[in-house]
């Protein structure tokens, strides 16, 4: 499947950013009929809905050993 | 997407409700459904189209069946639906379409509002679940900016194979291959990092750094401060016990003890005389901050003044309430309790003043705001007569102060020069610890200002910084917001390249096999080729570009072996349905096309002609047919007939 193919594009990836590709190309595919598709919140709530997770990920990790913007 | 079923129900000529099942078994997967010309095979094409998409099937006329339509009466509802039932990804759904209409006086069909469309999903155990997201739902199926490249109609796809057709090639590949949705995603995820990147730049970075730096800052400097006032405090005692002992050792020595006995009453006194003095400062400032009453005296005694001329005068009535007046008048009987007669002078006189009154609520507002106004003017009077007096006690007092300090000072004088030596030296040591005794009392005054300053600073600080706290969270989550969102943009940036060209270059090569397979001359083409520009170009036994030269049933085979080699590489689970795809092929071409055609769809529908499916193409295609109908057209009613041949 042409999906499949999508999703094993990007497993050199980080997880997380491997889950947001994911999420956003779904997206992305149920309005692709559209010309202009205003995707712009349901793209924020994706997003900061894995930043989230990514930050309780930090403040769990206190030690402070995993850089985030490296 | 895996059809199974259409349901047609007064769609154009299909009158009444009509049913077709397609053949969806692996050897078996071909559907043909042959039909002469306007016997409604291109209805059927349209329907499936509008049912799943509802659109591309303008300009077509009307879509309700007219014979339904004649049949109805005059303001019947005549209702017109298409239902179909497709497998994807191993899940069975039901879409129907349906518009409704009323038939009108003069014979027309009025459509009533939008078309129904409901998508559902059929689960396991056979209930039917309604999706709430329909139109999403079969985009995420099967596009509809892709459909015609499954959909399609055989007399046009010669359309790829053009020489100006590079930009459909191009848009074709980008949307099978969701190389669109990637490039859509991509400038999203940079959009909104974008956004968020502006948003990290309005933050309050490094705030909380600098608030903690300062509040560390400010604690440091209190605790000094509040050390030093300590040190002062201690510093202040040992002053004053040694002001104690001088005194008491002057008392000790006789020939000066009368002299410091005098200036221990003097200091009682003293202290005594601040005391009354800082009291009667203290009511001084109690009466000015409240003076309003004194300030609005003259005003008050105005207004008085005013009422009681005015009362004079008969305009309002004395203190005297008209109750009063009337019950006077009841008895006939004067204020002083003799009685007087209808018409003397008593009596005339409380008319008057009757007469005079006013109304019963004014004349209460009246008597009410003179008897206010009197209270307010006593206390007036009283709080400048309080004042009068505290200030005249006041100005006692600090002349009182003032001798005693006098007295108190000549008594140091004289026992600073005292002949006896350590008499002298005491009282310089004395006055000198009382000078230390005054700065300590300066400085503590100062740094206890200080320590306030540094208190209320902290207190702050510390709702400053909890605020910072906040918004350093709030900046670190839109910190790792933008990182997610670059990074994500930039890792399909990275990608898109290269999954492009694999997909162009694994479609060339389908292309060039499917096209091998299907073209007669085999022989005179040795390539196709699919250029960085997705260019389509065919190259002949010559090393020469032959697409300028291709026949019209050559420009079709290649349009047909792109769009097939399209749907064998996306590996999209889709059927081909084609609307008379022979009609330009002659019988080689047709044959080639038959024997291999079933292999490269997972289901093939065909709408054909008698005429295109004949002879050999027909039993080429025979071993694969799993259904097959004919369209059978009534020229008495117009409407077609659906009739299952196998």
């Amino acid at each position: 499947m042409l999906k499949e193919r999508l999703t094993q594009l990007f497993t050199l990836y980080d997880p997380t950013i491997q889950t947001l590709i994911s999420e956003v190309l779904m997206l992305e595919q149920a309005h692709i009929s559209m010309k202009r598709p205003h995707l712009k919140e349901q793209i924020d709530q994706i997003i900061s809905r894995l930043a989230n997770k990514e930050l309780d990920q930090v403040d769990k990790n206190s030690d402070g050993s995993r850089s985030l913007f490296g | 997407m895996k059809l199974e079923r259409i349901t047609l129900e007064n769609f154009r000529q299909y009158f009444g409700r009509q049913r077709l099942d397609f053949a969806k078994d692996k050897q078996h997967r071909v559907t043909v459904i042959h039909g002469v010309n306007g016997a409604g095979k291109t209805s059927l094409f349209l329907a499936i189209n509008w049912c799943l998409y509802g659109e591309g099937v303008s300009n077509v006329g009307e879509l309700i069946s007219k014979e339904a339509i004649k049949l109805a009466s005059s303001g019947e509802n005549v209702e017109m639906s298409v239902e179909l039932s497709f497998t994807h990804d191993g899940e069975r759904y039901l879409v129907k379409r349906s518009r409704h209409g009323t038939k009108m006086f003069d014979g027309s069909i009025q459509v009533n509002s939008a078309d129904e469309f409901i998508v559902m999903r059929i689960l396991w155990d056979g209930q039917a679940q309604t999706i709430k997201n329909p139109i999403g739902t079969i985009n995420a199926i099967l596009p509809s900016n892709i459909r015609s490249y499954f959909l399609f109609d055989g007399e046009k796809i010669d359309g790829f194979a053009k020489p100006e057709a590079a930009k459909e090639v191009k848009e074709a590949i980008y949307l099978v291959f969701k190389l669109e949705t990637l490039d859509r995603a991509r400038g999203h995820l940079e959009t909104a990092a974008s956004d968020y990147r502006k948003e990290l730049k309005t933050a309050t970075s490094g705030e909380l750094r600098g608030l903690l730096d300062e509040d560390e800052k400010a604690r440091e400097e209190l605790k000094r401060k509040e050390d030093r006032k300590a040190e002062i405090g201690i510093e202040l005692d040992v002053a004053r016990r040694k002001v104690a002992d001088i005194e008491q050792r002057l008392r000790e020595i006789q020939n000066v003890r009368f002299l410091q006995q005098q200036r221990d009453r003097i200091e009682q006194d003293l202290k005594v005389r601040r005391a009354e003095l800082e009291d009667v400062q203290n009511q001084i400032r109690d009466i000015t901050t409240t003076s309003y009453f004194t300030l609005v005296q003259p005003v008050i005694g105005r207004a008085l003044h005013l009422l009681d001329e005015k009362r004079e005068r008969g305009e309002i009535p004395s203190n005297i309430r008209r109750q009063f007046v009337e019950d006077l008048i009841a008895e006939m009987r004067c204020i002083c309790g003799r009685p007087f007669t209808d018409g003397s002078p008593e009596h005339l006189r409380l008319l008057r003043i009757i007469d005079n009154t006013l109304p019963g609520a004014l004349e209460d507002e009246v008597l009410d705001i003179s008897a206010t106004l009197r209270t307010f003017n006593g206390r007036a009077h009283r709080q400048r007569d309080d004042l009068t007096i505290h200030m005249k006690r006041r100005a006692e007092l600090v002349d009182l102060i003032k001798d005693l300090d006098a007295e108190a000072d000549d008594i140091g004088r004289r026992l600073k020069d005292s002949p006896l030596e350590e008499v002298s030296r005491l009282e310089l040591q004395r006055q000198s610890f009382l000078a230390d005794i005054d700065r300590y009392n300066t400085d503590t005054g100062s740094l206890a200002r200080d320590i306030d300053s540094l208190k209320e600073r902290i207190s702050q600080l510390e709702k400053r910084i909890g605020q910072a706290r906040k918004n350093e969270k709030k900046e670190k989550l839109l910190g790792i917001k933008f990182d997610l969102a670059q990074r994500a943009a930039d890792a399909i940036k990275d990608m898109y390249q290269t999954y492009a060209d694999d997909m162009r270059l694994r479609i060339e090569a389908k292309t060039k096999e499917i096209f091998k397979l299907l073209i007669w001359k085999d022989s005179h083409f040795q390539d196709v080729r699919l250029s960085p520009d997705f260019d389509l170009e065919v190259i002949d036994r010559y090393g020469r570009p032959a697409r300028p030269e291709l026949s019209a049933g050559e420009r079709q085979v290649l349009s047909l072996s792109f769009i097939t080699a399209m749907s064998r590489i996306s590996e999209e689970e889709a059927p081909l349905v084609m609307d008379t795809p022979f009609g330009r092929l002659s019988s080689q071409p047709r044959n080639n096309i038959t024997k291999f055609l079933p292999d490269l769809a997972d289901q093939l529908v065909l709408l054909v002609t008698d005429e295109e499916l004949r002879d050999q193409a027909r039993a080429n295609l025979e071993p694969r047919i799993g259904r097959e109908y004919r369209l059978q057209f009534d020229s008495k009613t117009s409407c077609t007939r659906i009739e299952e041949v196998r």
